[in-house]
């Protein structure tokens, strides 16, 4: 019993960070994109806008942390 | 002049070679030598499987116990406080020698401080510019906590692999950004935003200020555990060859600086937010 439980986990650990990382890759490429435009169209701006790139792509990434934290405890936990 | 900052370094070098001496019997990370006829760049407990080794990140045991009740975890609070005293020695140094025409150190320090407080004052006017020290402290502690695994010291891992350094970073933070909004605003005001659109979305604003918090934490425990753990399992396969070299550079350099300055940015704006 204790092992299709441990099957599950891992599973479930598999498809958790699969998923997870999904929208966070989408968002943070988006965001990257959107600055290389911002920055073709304003080099002066450059500092700041990867400065506001970095700090917005680290809000989306946070989705994907969760996600891999989660899976580590279902790895390490159940 | 010259000797006294040779004095220094050898100063920094001896606490170094201290720590290491201290560390030595905490965990067997790193071995250099022959074994069984082989040479032996970096073996990390070699009977032990993958899985072990990981559960053995996780947990960092050296636990001591202070006056049979409290438990402090000894491996992780020994690297705090090489960190606490590197940045001590680093601000005495720079402050000794305080001159108009600044030092070696001296153009590094103002660097560093002048880039926050720019910051600061781009995000939050020029009235509240003493939000600087804080700002830039948690950074710098950040920063070093982030980057101090790339010394190859045997257990030296990075505090801020273990979620309670980051946790109380996080908590730490909140306080500041609530104690700045009840100062700024009165109490009054303060406690009034929380019913803001009705009174029904109060224990919806309250977790939400909490997520803040959390999210904060948890960014930055799992960005660096996670690329601690992906450094381990690469090095495991590919037997300590020159690759994990690269890999740390890139976990511990890059993503911990980039981490670190997320965290102090994401604290500047929440408090930005919350006294306007």
């Amino acid at each position: 019993m204790s092992e299709i439980v441990r099957a599950a986990a891992l599973l479930g650990a598999g498809l958790c960070m699969g998923m997870g990382a999904l929208g966070p890759g989408l968002g943070e490429g988006f965001t990257a994109g959107k600055a290389c435009e911002g920055i073709a169209r304003s080099p002066e701006n450059a500092g700041l806008i990867t400065r506001t790139m970095l700090v917005g792509q680290a809000v989306s990434e946070s989705t994907g942390i969760y996600s891999l934290v989660i899976s580590l405890l279902l790895i390490f936990a159940v | 002049m010259k000797k006294k900052s040779q004095k220094a370094l050898l100063i920094i070098l001896a606490i170094i070679i201290i720590e290491g001496i201290l560390s030595i019997g905490l965990n067997h990370e790193l071995q250099v030598g022959f074994d069984e006829g082989k040479f032996v760049i970096r073996n990390i407990e070699s009977k032990k499987s993958i899985q072990d080794q990981i559960n053995h990140e996780f947990q960092q045991y050296h636990m001591i116990k202070l006056f049979g009740k409290f438990i402090i975890n000894w491996s992780v609070l020994r690297v705090i406080l090489f960190v606490d005293l590197f940045l001590i020695l680093f601000a005495l140094l720079v402050k000794r020698k305080m001159h108009l025409i600044p030092g070696k150190l001296q153009i590094v320090a103002e660097m560093i401080y002048s880039f926050f407080f720019s910051l600061v004052i781009e995000t939050v006017g020029e009235k509240k510019k003493y939000f600087t020290p804080y700002i830039f402290t948690i950074f710098v502690f950040i920063w070093l906590c982030n980057i101090i695994g790339l010394i190859p010291i045997p257990g030296n891992l990075e505090p801020t692999r273990n979620l309670n350094v980051p946790l109380g970073l996080g908590i730490m933070a909140l306080m500041f950004v609530h104690y700045s909004a009840m100062k700024e605003k009165g109490i009054k005001l303060y406690l009034k935003e929380y019913a803001e659109p009705i009174a029904f979305m109060l224990p919806i604003n309250v977790v939400g200020e909490l997520a803040k918090g959390i999210s904060l934490s948890f960014r930055l425990f799992g960005n660096i555990l996670g690329g601690a753990i992906i450094v381990l399992v690469i090095s495991n396969l590919t037997r300590f060859i020159l690759i994990p070299v690269g890999l740390n550079l890139f976990f511990g350099l890059f993503i911990g600086t980039v981490q670190a300055f997320v965290f102090t940015m994401l604290v500047l704006s929440y408090t930005a937010v919350a006294i306007k």
